[in-house]
């Protein structure tokens, strides 16, 4: 008695699956912070190319940087390379080999804690340079 | 479960229904449950398949927790549904679909010949470094040893990695979380020496670097396999691997 | 219908399933075989097993040692000869699947490690945490990947056996995704289908437990031998019935009851001392430990429970470290299902049917009186439990069997020719018809749920712990009108693709067989020995009528008919099984008198 296969599977749509769960929303603002870190790259490089351009259009650069508009801008900008960097550090741990400290296995908090603070320290640090290069 | 005659507590289930022979697409049915707290999901379903329709069709056995079967998305998380509980929804609805980015064979059951047909391509097996006979006994391992790839080997397939996985749902050719688990744990076992052959999965365009590191994979892991970490140690050792192929006709596999 | 050729076609690939089919591969690549299961191989009820396997490996053990072991904690019901070569086979056994990848425990020196269980003298339980099962099956189950000659069935369910010629000569089985059948012609057939755990109420069994193998078999006439004698686990999940392993018990556990009291050492099982010594206490044997609760019941000493009355398995003086290293699933179970942290309190347990000690008769090669038909695991009776199966003797018997009717298997396929295929896919057909007609009865009134409960209900009420004449004849007779209920049966769901409701519905059936062949065992056994234990009179063995092995024959409609066959001792005679200190100095005099005396009985 050979009937046909009744099997027909369904496969379900794709479309909008960002939205179907609180995780992958946060996922994707993670890598749309991305986005945030490229546009402080590219206010960098517009800095060198206008320091290429000589010292008028340098100092055109400086004032822009600090109008009202920018200075907001970069706020965000901070709070999104913030964030990145806060989620970048919490995912760390998952791509790692296992460290091992006298015999037990860091625990991924402690990673994500020591690249945080390793963080912080480095803009600490980078900030005092720079403040006592302007005084 | 209680005798739950005797309850007074009720739950709606809500269920994707779809039975191939008679529906075009899924669709949504609610069934209303006794139920007691020790109840768990997986028991609402059976009370729903003995007592209110008895075509309603999905995959169990265990009921703890250790033979993968029951994977199901409830309230739009992958897990399994022997250990979710009835009381975390009530007095809510707690709504139940087939694990997703597998196509759905019929109603909670979905099919999964793609995660096998993989599983038997990672070659998921030991591959002796030093061949050894019975009468030799056992090989030396120690803890610490262990400890390297024990993590991995606790796989149970429950397929929830995949339906936390996007990058799988957008792409099913991506080998996947639970599938390089299961290949790291070979790899990183001390009497195994087959990683080499194991690297043409790795390296593949579907291999780990179609991983975009969501991360979902490791928190729905019910064994805490952690394969996100599995993935991710074999996205360095690829790279390594290409590196290597200039200097060493081996690559960089041991 | 598909038809498919194959020297060997196994059914089940659980534990005993997969080693045999690796077994007839490497006796000889060239054969062809078919693994079929009802579920992917990775979701056998293998996976469930805790504890560990035993296999003699310490310096001070020996197989005489896991031999009498074995004897007496079968109450003598064992085949002598057979335990001879279990125990000879085990250790090797678990050698292999440590070469084929399976995590043993290690010591610190990196060898393996072994822990004590209950009723053993000696340390000699292999183990891999508290999920030994999951990881022999997932080493079994991968590693059979690597053998080309394995094709395997998944997700098929065995309808039948067919028989021509008066030898076993393929199943059918049929696709759940599709309803189509295939008729798998084998020169040889090996059954490692389990156990049958799920024809009662409260036990540790998965769902897929439901003696399918059991119930074809012995539908083409094959005896299934003792089986009166199921096992309860003392410490199991009330309610659920999920399993705390005896592995709690051998890494320190106490058991507890209401007064806090370990109450084991009031049954000859004492002296209680800060860790159980070997069994004693709470390494006892599984039937005494469970024969005890029911007293302590009886007692009033019990804690009362939602789901019936329970004693506390106390593992808090263990530590958090050590049970997160050694029973790190027995924690996250008592978390997550019960709401208690062992470490901080102890957990209620209460005993729940885990094993069927009886099964398909087979000899020591595991081959069955039907020709070309073997078995091995759980769905068998090889003899080597006897009336109460020890702990960690099962996951061994998987692998040693398994591998023994392998071969077998293997060798009886050469020395056949394969049988008129003509002729099989007439029978296979009938086949067809017969398990498609319960899905075609539109006249059924009777709900497939409703006659699994008042089975499983009537089991428990029948052949519990301790079972009485009358009540065993109620379960009989309740069986019996049961069986012609399910005649009656309505398959709500008519369709064909994953169709469980007909699965079920077949299942129902398998199982309804299969307890009415324990129930009349256990009425007829007029004595109480290992797990089966009589209040009304027989509460003592009775070596001269009943040191014999029930046998119990499918009769169609009627009661199955019941008979004896001998049991096989070389060098244990039957003795008082004694455990704690009456146990020592049992074996004690027993050395003493080794030359020729016979022990008392």
């Amino acid at each position: 008695m050979n009937t046909p296969n009744p099997r027909r599977p369904y496969v379900r749509p794709m479309a909008g699956w960002w939205r179907r769960n609180p995780f992958f929303v946060e996922y994707m603002v993670h890598e749309g912070t991305a986005l945030f870190v490229a546009a402080y790259a590219i206010v960098l490089l517009v800095g060198l190319l206008r320091l290429a351009q000589g010292e008028a259009a340098w100092n055109g650069w400086l004032d822009a940087l600090k109008s009202p508009l920018s200075v907001a801008f970069h706020l965000i900008l901070l709070a999104a390379i913030a964030y990145h960097c806060w989620t970048w550090f919490r995912i760390m741990p998952k791509t790692m080999p296992p460290i091992v400290v006298r015999g037990k296995r860091l625990p991924p908090g402690a990673i994500t804690g020591c690249g945080l603070a390793v963080a912080a320290v480095a803009s600490l640090v980078l900030l005092g340079l720079v403040w006592g290069m302007t005084r | 479960m209680a005798d739950v005659a005797e309850t007074r507590k009720f739950i709606e289930i809500e269920v994707l229904r779809y039975r191939p022979e008679q529906d075009s697409e899924p669709f949504l049915q609610i069934f209303e449950v006794p139920f007691t707290d020790d109840m768990s999901v997986l028991q609402g379903l059976q009370y729903i398949k003995d007592y209110l329709d008895g075509s309603l069709s999905f995959r169990w056995s265990c009921r703890m927790a250790i033979c993968g079967s029951c994977g199901m998305m409830i309230d739009g998380k992958p897990r399994l549904s022997c250990k979710t509980f009835l009381r975390d929804f009530h007095p809510g609805r707690v709504r139940v679909e087939a694990l997703a980015h597998f196509p759905i064979e019929r109603d909670l059951v979905i099919v999964m010949d793609d995660f096998i047909d993989k599983l038997e391509s990672i070659k998921p097996y030991i591959i002796a470094k030093e061949p050894r006979t019975l009468e030799q006994g056992e090989y030396l391992q120690t803890p610490a040893e262990r400890d390297v790839y024990e993590q991995f080997s606790s796989c149970i397939n429950c397929l929830l990695c995949y339906a936390a996985c996007p990058q799988y749902g957008l792409n099913p050719e991506f080998v996947g979380p639970g599938i390089m688990a299961l290949l790291h744990r070979y790899n990183v076992d001390s009497r195994d020496g087959g990683a080499a052959q194991r690297m043409d999965v790795v390296n593949a365009e579907e291999g780990v670097f179609n991983c975009t590191a969501v991360g979902y994979c490791s928190e729905v892991c019910p064994k805490h396999v952690d394969p996100a970490n599995a993935v991710n140690q074999n996205k360095t050792l690829s790279a390594k691997d290409y590196f290597l192929r200039f200097v060493t006709p081996k690559g960089g596999a041991r | 219908m598909e038809a498919y050729k194959v020297d060997v076609a196994i059914v089940g690939a659980g534990g005993a399933g997969l080693r045999a089919a690796i077994a007839v591969a490497e006796a000889d690549p060239s054969l062809k075989i078919a693994l079929i299961s009802k579920v992917y191989p990775m979701r056998s009820h293998t996976v469930a097993a805790e504890g560990g396997s035993a296999g003699v490996v310490q310096a001070h053990d020996s197989l005489e040692h896991h031999f009498h072991d074995t004897v007496s904690g079968g109450d003598w019901l064992c085949e002598q000869d057979v335990v001879d070569d279990f125990v000879a086979r085990c250790t090797g056994e678990m050698v292999q699947l440590e070469h084929w990848g399976c995590p043993w425990s290690r010591k610190e020196d990196g060898h393996i490690n072994v822990r004590a269980f209950g009723g053993m003298k000696i340390e000699r339980t292999w183990f891999a945490a508290d999920k030994t099962g999951f990881h022999m099956l997932h080493t079994l189950f991968q590693t059979s990947i690597k053998y080309p000659s394995i094709r395997r069935f998944d997700e098929h369910f065995c309808v039948d056996l067919v028989v021509e010629d008066g030898r076993a000569q393929g199943v059918v089985a049929v696709q759940i995704a599709s309803r189509q059948f295939t008729l798998i012609q084998a020169n040889a057939v090996i059954i490692a289908t389990g156990g049958a755990g799920r024809v009662f109420r409260e036990n540790t069994n998965g769902g897929i437990v439901t003696g399918d193998g059991m119930a074809i078999a012995y539908r083409h006439g094959v005896p299934l031998r003792d089986m009166e004698f199921v096992q309860y686990h003392p410490t199991c999940m009330p309610g659920t019935g999920l399993l705390f392993t005896e592995a709690c018990r051998g890494e320190g556990g106490f058991l507890l009851n209401k007064d806090g009291y370990r109450y084991l050492q009031d049954y000859g099982l004492g002296p209680a001392e800060p860790s159980p010594r070997n069994k004693a206490m709470e390494l006892g044997p599984r039937d005494r430990l469970s024969q005890a609760f029911w007293y302590e019941q009886q007692k009033g000493r019990t804690i009362d429970g939602p789901h019936g009355a329970v004693v506390h398995l106390d593992l808090r003086h263990l530590g958090e470290a050590k049970l997160r290293e050694r029973l790190p699933q027995i924690y996250e179970l008592a978390e997550e299902f019960l709401g208690v942290d062992p470490a901080r309190a102890p957990i209620p347990v209460r005993p729940a049917v885990h094993y069927t000690m009886g099964g398909i008769l087979v000899d020591g090669r595991c081959a069955a009186p039907l020709p070309g038909l073997y078995a091995a695991g759980e769905c068998s009776s090889v003899g080597i439990h006897g009336a109460n199966r020890l702990g960690s003797n099962s996951l061994a018997e998987l692998c040693v069997f398994g591998k023994v009717a392998g071969d077998a298997a293997a060798g009886f396929a050469k020395s056949v020719a394969p049988g008129n295929s003509a002729a099989l896919l007439k029978q296979a057909a009938a086949v067809e018809q017969r398990a498609l007609a319960i899905l075609t009865n539109t006249s059924g009134t009777e709900r497939i749920a409703t006659l699994r409960k008042e089975m499983a209900e009537s089991m428990e009420n029948g052949c519990g712990i301790y079972r009485q004449g009358d009540t065993m004849q109620a379960t009989c007779d309740k069986l019996g009108e049961l069986r012609q209920r399910f005649r009656n049966v309505n398959v709500e769901d008519k369709s064909r693709v994953w169709n469980t409701d007909w699965l079920l519905a077949i299942e129902l059936g398998y199982q309804l067989d299969v307890a009415e062949a324990m129930a009349h065992s256990a009425l007829n056994r007029r004595e109480s020995r290992g797990a089966h234990q009589r209040l009304d009179g027989f509460g003592e063995r009775d070596d001269i009528q009943y040191l014999k092995h029930t046998q119990a024959h499918y009769a169609g409609d009627g009661p199955p008919r019941i008979d004896y066959g001998d049991v096989k001792i070389t060098r244990s005679a039957p003795a008082t099984r004694a455990y704690g200190a009456a146990g020592e100095k049992a074996e004690q005099e027993r050395q003493a008198g080794r030359e020729g005396k016979v022990p008392h009985g």
